[in-house]
């Protein structure tokens, strides 16, 4: 401790040195914590939206090969099934704001309140979509970005059907991880109909919600045999596999990006060791004259080290700071274009603070052993021959 | 007067050590750099080379994708008889009518992935020129047969010459392998378009169909013709715009990966500012000498932001020919890397880096260095003569 005073003295020696060095620590240690976000990022995106009761029965064959609505009805009968509803993409284009596009699904609504309880949705507001057969229930982030509000009218053009719809909406999903449009299926099906079309007898996925967490397996396994050797076979899954899946294809980027992400670290060990080896260098003579006035190797050797390690960790801690203000603000301005969008979903986790500090302090260790172990054990007519 | 440039060339030389630990550094940055936007453009490059020119697009008005259009078989048989199309030796309009559908795929590994399957004519092949087939041949109608792009080949189960693929309600032979110049249809499958109309049950025989202008003009009739048609309320578009909207999905990762790139070229920069500073330092002596034989403030300046600049070079250099070995060894590893895309579908791309990504990482480097050098640059010209002499 009484050395403190002496190691705070040397790191202010060169405060430009030591601003660069730090700076330089601290953006490694924000690059690597956002890169980290990523892989963490969908775990946990994944995590959030995905309920252990909850289970998607499709198609088969692929989410885009529907099944019959009335399997719904069977589906509902199966013995441990709390609730289940229908889903039907609709691919909605808001054109007002440039055709863009977001998850919309026609869904029952009477049904969709019991499936989804981890929803925060207000009663009255799910008792209002059932009342309007115009009614729609918005994900809040949609609700922010277009500047909608309960009771505004909207427009929304099919992409994949061949109508335009007018909807009111009549409530929220009162959470960040929802950013999803759903409208009353009845609504969908009256506008194919009119137009004299067959309805909207199929449905995309259908979402069952089990009473029992442990008996999630021996309910997949029952929806999957009741549609054995009929013409639209299901596969169920659970909630978190099936939106596993929909990101998997992601999984070869995400790779090349970690072992980018192993390049920068190293990049990071590379600069701090050529700043830490410079600092020694130019002090041989100093410490030179500590051994002569008798302090030991093992003490210049830890006073050297722990310069280093204070650097690297007041890096890091700014470094984890500056990498947790920037997700926020990407998430803060994630509403205003489609472009940053999706990067608002990187949210630095506790883990990878924590695992961002231990790089830093990785980092001072490695950058300062080397030379801090070389000038302790130096001799001292060596060093101080050098100098003179 | 100004310092001959062998001497910052020299100066370079003169610590070893800390210009190769600088330049590894900016080599690092570069590489990183020079593989993200590689990874884009390859992306970006697969998606807008699968369209032609001289070919358009047409869907259901309001879809913004293949796979969420819809048209009727009347649709097909009128259109494809307007005026301005292109026709073949047997006098055939080429015009292609396509169905596509993405179902699930099994992964080699296990995972499953939305592939496009395209249910074609046997005139598609005359309409998407860049489509040829390598081995293998044509699948036969109603047979069950399939062809598959290169993309596809060896991804998933099953996917090879004469094994059975399993998509959809069935099982399918593959009897060709196909190749789309670097196209986007290379991950693509390949089918009887009456055969996946059946398969996946669909109201309408078809998405939409694709078709080729006689000339550039009849591109611009036919577009309104097909737009304002009461009778079947469809539009057209060049198949160029088409899929460069596709690749728009593609910009999100442009800004983050240029977020990175940037962030890790401050880095660098600062590394490779500390390396000059030490430098300035160690020569103080000799920049006094320098000021005092009568060489300008100016002088010494440039020389110390042509040093700064040539290490960049340096680093630029070597860290470009290792991103071309890590590209390549990442290609032999990995194979395609597979990207969802905006519809949903799995696209299989090549890495492959090109000219602009290796500029845009040069200007990177060349920042680094004159923003790193100008500092210690600056420091140096600064440097009073009679005080750095005294030092020494």
């Amino acid at each position: 401790m009484k050395y403190l005073g002496f190691i705070l003295a040397n790191l202010g020696r060169n405060k430009l040195r030591t601003v660069l060095t730090g700076g330089a620590i601290a953006l490694a240690v924000v690059l690597v914590c956002l890169l980290l976000t990523m892989p963490d990022g969908l775990d946990s995106l994944l995590n959030t939206i995905a309920n252990n009761t909850r289970i998607s029965v499709h198609n088969k064959a692929g989410v885009v090969y529907s099944m019959p609505y009335a399997f719904t009805r069977k589906v509902r009968q199966v013995d441990g099934v709390a609730a289940a509803v229908a889903m039907t993409w609709f691919g909605g284009a808001y054109e007002e704001a440039g055709r863009v596009t977001f998850p919309s699904f026609a869904v029952e609504v009477e049904h969709i309140g019991a499936v989804y309880p981890d929803y925060p949705i207000a009663a009255a507001q799910l008792a209002d979509f059932q009342r309007y057969r115009d009614g729609a229930i918005v994900g809040r982030q949609l609700l922010r970005k277009y500047g909608w509000k309960i009771g505004d009218r909207v427009t929304l053009r099919s992409t994949v059907w061949p109508v335009s719809l007018d909807f009111r909406i009549v409530g929220e999903i009162a959470s960040d991880r929802a950013p999803l449009f759903w409208m009353n299926r009845e609504y969908l099906d009256q506008a194919l109909t009119a137009q004299g079309g067959p309805g909207l007898g199929i449905a995309g996925v259908i979402w069952v919600r089990a009473g029992d967490p442990n008996r999630v397996n021996a309910i997949m396994r029952q929806i999957d045999d009741l549609s054995r050797n009929s013409d639209a076979e299901t596969a169920s899954e659970t909630e978190k596999s099936y939106f596993a899946n929909f990101f998997g294809s992601l999984q070869g980027f995400v790779t090349i990006i970690l072992i980018i992400t192993g390049l920068v670290a190293l990049c990071i060990v590379f600069i701090a060791a050529n700043t830490a080896s410079m600092g020694v260098r130019e002090r041989a003579g100093e410490i030179a004259i500590l051994k002569a006035i008798g302090f030991g190797r093992r003490v210049i050797f830890s006073i050297l080290l722990v310069e280093a390690i204070a650097l690297s960790a007041a890096a890091g801690g700014a470094g984890v700071c500056a990498a947790v203000g920037l997700t926020k603000a990407l998430g803060t301005f994630a509403g205003w274009s489609d472009t940053i969008g999706p990067l608002g979903n990187f949210i630095v986790t506790a883990p990878v603070i924590v695992e961002g500090i231990f790089l830093s302090l990785f980092v001072g260790m490695l950058a300062g052993v080397v030379p801090s172990y070389g000038a302790a054990r130096k001799s001292v007519v060596e060093s101080l021959h050098e100098v003179f | 007067m100004a310092l001959p440039v062998s001497y910052s060339l020299r100066n370079i030389q003169a610590r070893p050590g800390r210009s190769v630990m600088t330049a590894g550094v900016i080599a690092l940055v570069v590489v990183a750099c020079s593989l993200f936007l590689g990874l884009i453009s390859s992306l970006k490059r697969t998606l807008v080379s699968s369209g032609n020119p001289m070919n358009l697009v047409v869907m259901r008005k309001g879809s913004d994708n293949d796979g969420a259009s819809q048209l009727s078989l009347e649709a097909f048989q009128a259109i494809r008889f307007f005026d301005g199309i292109a026709r073949d030796a047997e006098d055939r309009p080429l015009a292609s009518p396509e169905l596509v559908v993405q179902p699930f795929f099994r992964t080699r590994a296990g995972g499953r992935e939305n592939v496009l399957v395209r249910g074609v004519e046997p005139m598609a092949v005359m309409v998407h020129d860049q489509v040829r087939i390598t081995q293998g041949r044509m699948f036969t109608p109603s047979a069950h047969e399939v062809i598959v792009g290169r993309g596809v080949l060896g991804r998933y189960a099953g996917a090879e010459l004469g094994n059975d693929l399993a998509f959809g309600r069935g099982t399918w032979k593959v009897v060709g392998i196909f190749d789309a110049a670097g196209s986007s249809f290379e991950s693509e499958v390949w089918v009887d378009v009456r055969e996946l109309a059946n398969d996946a049950k669909r109201p309408f025989p078809y998405s939409g169909i694709r078709l080729r202008a006689a000339t550039a003009a009849d591109l611009e009739s036919l577009t309104r013709r097909i737009d304002d048609d009461p009778r079947f309320a469809l539009e057209a578009q060049r198949e160029t715009d088409y899929y460069t909207k596709q690749s728009q999905s593609a910009n999100t990762l442009y800004i983050l990966v240029i977020g990175i790139a940037v962030l890790a070229g401050i880095g660098a920069g600062f590394g490779a500012s500390n390396t000059m500073y030490a430098a300035v330092q160690a020569r103080t002596a000799e920049i006094g000498t320098l000021r005092a034989l009568g060489f300008s403030r100016r002088a010494i300046l440039s020389a110390f932001e042509i040093e700064a600049v040539a290490l960049s070079a340096v680093g630029f250099i070597v860290g470009a020919v290792c991103a071309l070995a890590l590209s390549a060894v990442l290609r032999l590893l990995l194979g395609g890397i597979a990207f969802g895309a905006a519809t949903f579908t799995t696209n299989v791309i090549t890495l492959q880096l090109g000219g602009s990504d290796f500029i845009g990482a040069l200007i990177l480097a060349l920042i680094i260095g004159l923003c790193g050098g100008l500092g210690p640059a600056w420091r140096a010209a600064r440097l009073r003569p009679i005080e750095a002499l005294h030092k020494a």
